[in-house]
């Protein structure tokens, strides 16, 4: 059974580990024919009747967002298939780090619920590795590779687990940008080669599901930890998001970045209805001193001609 | 007999003022005839309202409209001003359980716009902030935090995250990027405790699983550490216990008022003043004590007008449920104008309605409030405690008032109006109310006279 996750801050090897398919939600393709009512978040839209589209699925949803957490209400009220995973806004104190690994065993139950098996602590932490491995070759492919095809290798990941071996190196080239903000579907992957065309090259994916989702290295396990607590630990402590309160940690992994790989202008992707990205529009100026274009995702489609003469009036201001 | 008492617009209360006056009118030291506001502090938008023509509602326009003068003198006699950010009722318990700390919301500069139509700019500078009209008008406390024209900035900001609407976490961290350091706490998004799992009851027929509870508590402990500090003070469980049920006496009165205004025939006070008044609920408009007074007041006033059969609205008034706050005063003013009166509401803050439990430890106590915030929870919990309001009321029609631009109107709007119609058969009609909404009054007008007709074609079937 696929079990799609809408939040890369859901483990997906837990789901693995207790025998499902875990399938990120941004490579399912939206129903084109959902009208949106004024003010609804284009992502979050597809949410209440996403299980009439992908019947025989379950869906995970998550309190990242007001917009989401919404979404779930209505999804919840005809569905049972949906579960609503409470992520955590504040990141600073253990009751909250423990709030969090308790809602992964609650989804643990969910799952079982589902048919699913627990799985005993070894056979997770199989998983657990294996995930660990696969996104160290992603980690040393992405910087090889075209954004576009460096995005869809991320995409493929968060699909479906899988990552390829070997790839040819194929450098990108053109004004450095970086792509920043929320979800981003596989119908909206042209954007990074629409950029390209006009002269840009997106040297930092940080939206969703893209580097910025990517969890660093696992820790060993210390003697007697049980393997959820390592990936509940690990999750917690590199989720880097816009919801997080304060925001600083999202804020600290992109100065790094910015900075290593000399990025000279920043494109913030926000869904209409999404507050939480579009806000961050002028902080992000202010915080990096870099231009920043702020590119509305109107809906779950391709880059528009208006939009891409945007695009291409912005890189031809950074050469 | 009805007798029906007509609300004043600012001219009338001028000379009404003076009459007053000169039969010895006693006035608190913020007291003063209205105009004053809109001359002093330009809140132009007194001059479009109509009010309540009692002493007791003169008291409780000029205890709203001077707070922030009054929180000024607070500082200057030494007072620790906290902003309390988003939770709507709960920090300021903690808050005012400390000698020399008062807790305000700065997200009350929200009608600050409306107030000022539109004069003091705020949502102007918010969108030079980056924070344009897609987000709720709210915004306007960002360009206050700028131009320190209105509150006077908090020593500590304290804000809820998680469960909460996605308009006001950003604009709290935009605030906090700005420069103001924000002491987050986190507020989990409610839901039923599972089969099997630890069960708490939380006011208003809530419950939520002991995880939750005390998740909350724990970071309720964390805010009550550094307001001691703040205070020079602890916050132990004495004061702790004290500051709640002094909370308590003014929820209590509320809760009388309430009673007095929409269980009686007619309605003995307006649906404005009757907004502002349950908004004193939440930070208790930075003066606990002075608080319960003008509630009390105000309780007076109603039972009197109800034993002397004096209404503002008479019998006929459709009776209605109204649902959210509005940005601009003046829409409150519209429901008796097409021939409505409020009989309950529901203003996002039900939780700050509800008596903090007294036999619980204090933290505990105030987490289950917080858990039980009707923002925190689905919009279909929010639904079911309406429909019970509206069953206990006996309402006849429903008003969704939508807040432009605010996350979760869009999602909970169509599914409380869905709900309250499948229990209830009840009409319900939306309307959204921007910060000053002079150009929709003819729509509005008749978005409500329509659904009073409704309400009135009813009582024959």
């Amino acid at each position: 059974m696929k079990i799609f996750y809408s939040s890369p801050w859901v483990p997906a090897e837990w789901i693995k580990a207790h025998g499902f398919e875990p399938h990120g939600i941004w490579s399912a393709a939206a129903d084109p024919t959902i009208t949106k009512p004024e003010g609804v978040c284009a992502f979050a839209q597809q949410f209440p009747a996403f299980l009439k589209t992908f019947p025989h699925t379950a869906l995970i949803l998550t309190t990242a967002c007001d917009q989401m957490r919404r979404a779930a209400d209505i999804a919840d009220r005809s569905q049972a298939r949906v579960f609503l995973f409470n992520l955590p806004a504040t990141w600073q104190t253990p009751s909250v780090q423990q709030l969090y690994l308790s809602e992964i065993e609650r989804l643990g139950r969910f799952l079982v619920k589902l048919g699913g098996r627990a799985p005993p602590p070894e056979e997770l932490e199989t998983v657990m590795l294996e995930w660990d491995r696969r996104r160290q070759t992603l980690r040393d492919l992405l910087p090889r590779v075209r954004p576009r095809q460096a995005a869809e290798l991320l995409m493929k990941f968060f699909d479906d687990g899988t990552v390829p071996a070997l790839l040819p190196p194929t450098p990108s080239r053109g004004v450095p940008l970086a792509l920043i903000g929320g979800p981003i579907l596989q119908s909206q992957l042209d954007l990074l080669d629409r950029l390209e065309s006009v002269g840009g090259g997106v040297v930092l994916n940080a939206t969703e599901p893209g580097e910025r989702c990517l969890l660093p290295p696992l820790p060993p396990r210390l003697p007697g930890q049980r393997p959820i607590v390592v990936l509940a630990n690990h999750y917690f402590a590199h989720s880097i998001d816009v919801f997080h309160r304060p925001n600083s940690r999202l804020y600290n992994w992109l100065a790094t970045r910015l900075d290593e790989r000399h990025v000279r202008g920043i494109i913030l992707s926000a869904h209409v209805g999404c507050d939480l990205w579009r806000a961050e529009a002028a902080s992000l100026r202010e915080a990096f001193g870099l231009p920043v274009l702020l590119l509305d995702e109107h809906e779950i489609r391709n880059v528009g001609p208006r939009d891409l003469t945007r695009l291409g009036a912005f890189v031809e201001s950074l050469r | 007999m009805n007798a029906v008492l007509r609300q004043l617009t600012l001219e009338e209360w001028d000379s009404h003022y003076a009459e007053l006056a000169r039969q010895g009118l006693r006035e608190p030291a913020y007291g003063g005839p209205l105009r004053r506001h809109v001359e002093q502090e330009h809140d132009l938008r007194l001059s479009q309202l109509r009010f309540d023509p009692s002493p007791a509602a003169l008291r409780l326009w000029n205890f709203l409209l001077t707070e922030n003068h009054r929180l000024r003198i607070a500082r200057f006699h030494g007072d620790k001003l906290v902003g309390a950010m988003k939770d709507l009722g709960t920090v300021p318990v903690l808050a005012y359980a400390l000698p020399g700390v008062r807790a305000f919301y700065p997200d009350g500069a929200w009608w600050t716009p409306c107030l000022m139509e539109c004069s003091d700019r705020l949502l102007q500078q918010a969108e030079t902030l980056g924070i344009d009209a897609s987000f709720c008008p709210v915004r306007a406390m960002l360009g206050a935090f700028e131009n320190e024209q209105h509150f006077p900035l908090p020593d500590l900001l304290v804000c809820s995250a998680g469960a909460v609407c996605d308009d006001f976490s950003a604009i709290a961290q935009r605030l906090e990027h700005r420069g103001h350091p924000v002491l987050w706490w986190e507020i989990p998004r409610r839901r039923l405790p599972e089969p099997g799992e630890a069960s708490c009851a939380l006011p208003g027929g809530l419950f939520a699983p002991q995880a939750q509870v005390d998740c909350v508590r724990e970071e309720l402990e964390r805010i009550a550490v550094a307001l001691g500090i703040l205070a020079g003070c602890e916050l132990d469980l004495p004061r702790l216990q004290n500051g709640i049920r002094e909370a308590n006496r003014v929820r209590a009165q509320l809760g009388e008022l309430r009673h007095a205004v929409y269980a009686a025939p007619g309605s003995p006070l307006p649906a404005l003043e009757m907004l502002i008044a349950e908004m004193l609920a939440i930070h208790f408009c930075s003066d606990r004590e002075e608080c319960l007074e003008i509630l009390a007041d105000l309780t007076t006033e109603a039972r009197h007008r109800a034993q002397t059969r004096q209404f503002i609205a008479g019998e006929n008034a459709a009776r209605v449920f109204w649902i959210n706050p509005v940005a601009d005063l003046r829409a409150m003013n519209l429901l008796e104008a097409c021939g409505g009166r409020l009989c309950g509401t529901d203003f996002m803050f039900t939780h700050a309605l509800d008596l903090i439990p007294e036999d619980l430890p204090g933290l505990d106590a105030l987490a289950r409030i917080a858990l039980a915030d009707p923002m925190a929870g689905s919009a279909l919990d929010r639904a079911r405690r309406i429909v019970l309001e509206c069953r206990k009321s006996r309402a006849e029609a429903v008003v969704v008032s939508r807040i432009p631009g605010a996350s979760h109107c869009p999602w909970e709007t169509p599914l409380i109006q869905d709900f309250v119609r499948e229990q209830m058969g009840l009409p319900v009609v939306e309307v959204e109310i921007p910060p000053v909404c002079d150009a929709l009054i003819p729509a509005l007008r008749t978005r409500l006279q329509a659904v009073m007709e409704i309400a009135w074609s009813r009582r024959t079937i």
